[in-house]
């Protein structure tokens, strides 16, 4: 049993990576490399309208179809996976820029500054997340980075809520109270102490921010308060799709599908890091 | 427990407070000239003169913030820009339509979510597992607002057996009334018991491994008893919680639930305050839904504290 | 013929591991007479808990009974239904496990927990299994049964609690009663109260009792007959007064030489040397041999069977029998001489009225709201917990004072304050007569090389993303040192530990405990310090381990005239290694005395209590100590 297994020799050999590492690293890499070459990969310029090839089903000439303007389907989403990813990755960014200093800050230092940190996430989970974008949104001007910002600002407090429980774990540890015997400073506890050893779940729950991030941004676009028109992005192509509905699935349902392959591909890569880095976690799923 | 109640009481009242600078702040302090950004970058002096007459925008900050918060507290709400009437009453309505659509849902998340999450964790590693694992998947990677069009595609478009939109009395019939709320329900509640499941499948795992668990199989209770008297009470505690966080994704959901159907409901009256930059109304929306989500986690924190023994009870001196 | 009330023969088990099962308990036998104690001894993973699971039934995780048969009574309990399986639970076999402070259910009122079985087994109606409740409660020795049987567990003390689990374990009446460790999560006078109660039960109630431990004081306390489990194999097996006084098995001689008595006389113990074996690799021969210093070249290839040595004794050895009357030897048993000159040695560490207290709870919870009537009421201000109160200790140059105290008598935070990682509320602390507490941050740097810390946990007290060369290399890149002078130290810093100089390369993770424990010596000495506060230092360790790092602790003490704070609830290692020993209680030091006074003369009633609590093993035949 696990007295047992601790006391056994250990293993050097380490575990095969999970598959839906692989699985999802794989099709994450295909999507990354047709987002960076998707301009010049797409059949037909992205604004070309043709009016007298509007809504056309898909066919041999436009694979995907046309939209309402007759601009080719295809194009449009090949050129959208810039934007959607742009918009996870760069909101995950900005929420990690500021939630894990300040997790940190706040779990290892307690006190006061936990005090002031923590009452200040509260305020800011006191609106769920899309409407605190909404909020943030509506009263500018709308464009592709004040969406990342303001999704990046939403998730701030969740990273640093994670990274400060992180924090309160690790910090109680031996080495971090060997560290202070050694009088080490502050900045070297929190990034060369406690952070490596914070990472792992901090990494899973990006990836899987990345995905929220993602989803969040399509949907601010999608009530008009994020991408703006003429721009191609999958919220907004869902949403500009939306009254053809019935008549013309083909420019939601094209659009939809690559945003799930998407999410569903970051979140394989989140669920296969979770399983690597930190099997304590993965058991618990 | 008295004590408890009063400081979370303190402590929300206190967010609120905060929250309402906040609204304040962002929608009517910082876009600089409110006047210009509601009426135009090419309004007439007159009209942004009025309008600031209007609002009292030429005001110092805090008069205006401190005129509109005692409004509040009074229950004055304001008036709409653009409707040109009181909020309240307009307001209210659409909070009473989202009440009925968001209690249906939040009923059927929690009945189906947690019962579904139970059989998942006391028949861990089998089929219902699998089945709340890829329900999971699905749930995470089709967004809302996809999800509504897709069902209104299938359900209005195609098939036509229910209205795609719009909202209709109870007092036009209970069958009218009834179809015309199944779609976004259904919309709304599919991601959430997936969410709720999930969490309660492992909460429902974690506890049937405890060591009081065990104890209990020690004593030869059937494992009947053993789940509904030890694990169920300890596993469902943590559910609570997470509840009141599907209230606020179910809030968010809302306003997108409702902008695809027409429902004329909170969210979409939100909605309109945007598209219209109806700034009084924008204000009065966003503090409701404050207010509502604040009261969500409020009664999650007290229900968790009652049914939790070590809050209710504390420690006792026999230590 | 005798009655044995439960036999286990030739039990195997195993578990699923990463790429096939590990097998945990091999061919395991013994058999327990009705009325009489059996005791399961073994260190971490010698299977004894899977031992107890496995009687009961309740192997989980996926666990299975490979071969072998437990029989209850004369009924075999594998060969039942598993509804009938769950019947003889908690009726005829019941347990009580080690930790009571997770075993009972946070949610249940605890009378009614206890009435579960009585209901369950004996068919009682709710009231006169309420009725039942208060008289077992009356029994297992708790003064107010009615308010314990309303509270809930939180409310109670974790010896309350394993109490209560003892009353409820006797509900019906059992054939046999399992102790898995029933004492091990409690404080040692704790400890000494619920040994008494088993004792008085097993009178009373003439129990017959299957008791697992790795505690061998505790176990030749209560225990008729013992069984000692190595790796999951059953080595020695017999009458637990003839086993203590004289083992035939060599990992049993090696167990009772590793033991820290107490006893004036202080002799250098005699370690087990290795670790463990691979639970996932096959062995040939037998399973002690590669740690066994009196092996033969048969013991490598043939394992030997459990064959009776004498009348009351079996032992699996070869050589069981000629070694008989041999010792466990492998270093000199010299005794090593005990520092009575404390007072004329140079003082290294100097506090003088120490005081550290720790408010409750965050900021918000210095309000709190009371309702007066309808009135609430708001008072400000924290309840005020004092761990250290007003303690003066001074540490002389080579000496080691020993600190013993149970938990919450503030013994580990007074040790934090010596060296000031947990910052005193008031008093003075010096170190090689410079004041530590208000220097600037350099000057602490340069205080705090010459006083350090040894942890606890293994486990815990290494970064796991550092190479331990990272780890030991860290502190002198503080003091300044160059590259290669460092990598030369840490190579140096490891042989003093008695570790192999490509440690440096490995991780925290592919080490064993005692090989961490030495890596944190290693890097508390790195800086060559005159004092080092030891927190528990061996007390996650197996006795084995343990007592190899105590020589470790002396040999260096010897070297580099280190003095130690050696902080520990156990009297017995506290008495072997300490030259003096002050005795800590509710944040105050209630009685100081060099080790033979202390141990010979107590002088406060609490000292007394806790000497008097410690459960000894009794002393080796004559000819087998020297």
């Amino acid at each position: 049993m696990a007295e047992a297994a601790a006391n056994s020799r250990p293993q050097h050999r380490r575990a095969p990576l999970p598959a839906s590492l692989i699985w999802g690293g794989v099709l994450l890499t295909v999507i990354l490399a047709l987002a960076i070459a998707g301009p010049s990969l797409s059949p037909y310029d992205l604004d070309a309208l043709q009016l007298d090839m509007r809504l056309m089903p898909p066919s041999a000439v436009h694979w995907l179809g046309t939209d309402e303007f007759g601009r080719d389907v295809l194009s449009r989403v090949l050129n959208g996976a810039q934007s959607s990813l742009l918009m996870g990755f760069g909101a995950t960014a900005v929420s990690l820029l500021f939630g894990v200093p300040l997790g940190l800050v706040a779990g290892y230092y307690r006190g006061w500054a936990d005090e002031a940190i923590m009452r200040a996430v509260d305020v800011m989970i006191s609106l769920p997340p899309i409407i605190l974008g909404l909020l943030i949104l509506s009263v500018t001007s709308p464009s592709l980075w004040k969406t990342v910002l303001a999704v990046g600002f939403v998730y701030i407090p969740i990273i640093t809520r994670l990274t400060r429980g992180i924090t309160l774990e690790v910090a109680s540890e031996e080495y971090i109270q060997a560290a202070r015997a050694r009088v080490e400073g502050g900045w070297y506890i929190l990034f060369h102490e406690i952070l490596p050893n914070a990472w792992p779940p901090i990494i899973v729950e990006s990836a899987l921010r990345v995905t929220f991030a993602m989803l969040l941004a399509a949907a601010l676009s999608f009530l008009g308060l994020g991408v703006q028109p003429p721009a191609s992005d999958w919220g907004l192509m869902i949403a500009e799709a939306r009254p053809f509905i019935n008549s013309a699935p083909w420019i939601a349902c094209s659009a939809g599908a690559a945003l799930c392959v998407t999410v569903i591909a970051i979140n394989l890569v989140g669920d296969g890091l979770r399983e690597a880095l930190d099997p304590r976690l993965a058991r618990r799923r | 427990m008295a004590g408890y109640v009063l400081k979370r009481l303190l402590s929300i009242a206190l967010t609120m407070a905060v929250m309402s600078v906040l609204i304040f702040w962002i929608t009517q302090v910082m876009p600089g000239n409110v006047a210009y950004m509601i009426l135009g970058d090419f309004a007439s002096p007159q009209d942004v003169a009025t309008l600031e007459a209007k609002l009292g925008l030429n005001d110092p900050a805090y008069v205006q913030y401190l005129r509109w918060a005692t409004g509040l507290l009074q229950g004055d709400l304001g008036r709409s820009l653009v409707m040109d009437r009181p909020i309240a009453p307009v307001l209210w309505d659409a909070v009473g339509k989202s009440a009925i659509l968001a209690g249906i849902s939040i009923g059927l998340v929690a009945l189906l979510g947690i019962s579904l999450g139970v059989y998942a964790g006391v028949r861990h590693g089998r089929i219902s597992d699998h089945i709340v694992s890829v329900a999971t998947y699905i749930n995470i990677a089709i967004p809302e607002f996809l999800w509504a069009i897709v069902i209104v595609m299938l359900f209005a478009g195609y098939l036509n057996w229910f209205p795609a939109t719009g909202y209709s009395d109870l007092s036009s019939g209970f069958a009218s009334w009834a179809r015309h709320l199944i779609l976004p329900v259904f919309t709304l509640v599919t991601g959430l018991i997936a969410h709720i499941s999930r969490l309660t499948r492992s909460s429902m795992i974690d506890t049937m491994q405890t060591q009081y668990v065990r104890a209990a199989r020690a004593r030869g209770l059937p494992e009947k008893l053993v789940i509904r008297r030890h694990a169920l009470p300890n596993a469902l505690l943590p559910t609570i919680t997470i509840l009141a966080i599907d209230v606020g994704i179910m809030m968010g959901g809302i306003v997108v639930v409702e902008t695809i159907f027409s429902y004329p409901g909170l969210g979409r009256l939100l909605m309109f305050a945007i598209q219209n930059m109806d700034v009084p109304l924008l204000q009065a929306c966003m503090m409701v839904i404050t207010f509502v989500y604040a009261a969500a986690n409020l009664i999650a924190d007290l229900l968790y504290a009652f049914l939790n023994p070590k809050v209710r009870y504390g420690r006792s001196s026999s230590e | 013929m005798t009655d044995h009330v439960l036999k286990v023969e030739d039990l195997s088990v195993s578990f699923p591991q990463s790429g096939g099962r590990a097998r945990i308990l091999h061919n395991v036998d013994f058999a327990l007479e009705r009325g009489t104690v059996l005791g399961i001894v073994g260190e971490s993973g010698s299977g004894k808990s899977t031992a107890a699971l496995a009687v009961l039934g309740l192997l989980d995780n996926g666990g299975s009974i490979d071969s072998g048969r437990v029989v209850i009574d004369g009924e075999d309990l594998y060969a039942k239904s598993a509804e009938e399986r769950r019947q003889l639970r908690g009726g005829k076999i019941s347990i009580v496990f080690q930790d009571p402070f997770t075993t009972l259910n946070p949610a249940i009122r605890v009378g009614r927990q206890i009435a579960e079985p009585l209901v369950m087994h004996r068919g009682m109606t709710e009231a006169e299994a309420r009725a039942e409740t208060l008289r077992l409660l009356k029994e297992v020795g708790i003064p107010d049964p009615e308010r314990m049987a309303a509270s809930y567990p939180h409310q109670l003390s974790g010896g309350m609690k394993q109490r209560a689990l003892i009353a409820s374990a006797l509900a019906c009446d059992p054939d046999v009663l399992i102790l898995d460790e029933p004492t091990t999560a409690l404080d040692v006078t704790i400890e000494a109260q619920i040994l008494d109660l088993l004792d008085s039960l097993r009178i009373t109630r003439s129990l017959s009792m299957l008791f697992i431990s790795h505690n061998l004081g505790v176990v030749s306390r209560i225990c008729d007959e013992i069984c000692v489990l190595y790796a999951g194999r059953v080595v020695e097996y017999g009458k637990s007064a003839s086993i203590l006084t004289e083992p035939r098995h060599p990992y049993t001689k090696g167990l009772l030489a590793s033991l820290p008595k107490m006893s004036r006389e202080r002799h250098r113990l005699q370690p087990i040397p290795g670790r463990l074996p691979d639970v996932r690799k096959p062995l040939s021969g037998c399973v002690f041999a590669p740690r066994c210093h009196f092996a033969e070249p048969r013991c490598q290839t043939t394992p030997p069977a459990i064959t009776p040595i004498g009348e009351d004794v079996a032992a699996a050895c070869w050589r069981a029998s000629e070694l008989a009357r041999t010792p466990w030897r492998i270093e000199s048993s010299e005794t090593i001489p005990r520092r009575v000159d404390a007072g004329d040695g140079k003082p290294i560490v100097v506090a003088r009225d120490v005081e550290r207290t720790f408010e409750a709870g965050g900021a918000m919870d210095g309000i709190s709201f009371s309702l007066d009537g309808w009135v609430p009421r708001v008072s400000f201000g924290r309840k005020v917990v004092r761990a250290v109160d007003k303690v003066s200790l001074t540490i002389h140059e080579g000496e080691i004072v020993g600190l013993v105290g149970e938990s919450g008598s503030g013994k580990t935070t007074l040790g934090r304050c010596l060296i000031d990682l947990i910052s005193p509320t008031s008093g003075e602390v010096a170190i090689d007569g410079a004041q530590l507490l208000n220097a600037s941050r350099s000057e602490k740097r340069d205080l705090l090389k010459r006083a350090q810390i040894i942890f606890q946990n293994p486990d815990s007290s290494l970064n796991p993303r550092k190479s331990i060369g990272e780890t030991l290399e860290r502190p002198l890149e503080l003091v300044g040192l160059g590259r290669e002078e460092r990598q030369r130290r840490v190579a140096e810093l490891l042989d003093l530990v008695r570790l192999d100089a490509s440690y440096a390369e490995r991780y925290p993770h592919q080490m064993s405990g005692g090989e961490k424990q030495r890596v944190g010596i290693a890097r508390a000495l790195s800086t060559n310090p005159r004092f080092i506060v030891c927190d528990e230092a061996v007390s996650a360790l197996d006795v084995s381990v343990q007592a190899s790092i105590l020589n470790l602790l002396l040999d260096l003490r010897e070297q580099f005239k280190l003095a130690y704070l050696f902080i520990t609830h156990d009297l017995s290692v506290v008495s072997y290694i300490a030259d003096r020993i002050c005795v800590m209680r509710n944040g105050t030091i209630v009685e100081v005395g060099s080790t033979e006074a202390i141990i010979d003369r107590p002088q406060h009633p609490y000292t007394k209590a806790l000497l008097a609590a410690v459960p000894k093993v009794p002393e080796l035949r004559a000819n087998l100590d020297r």
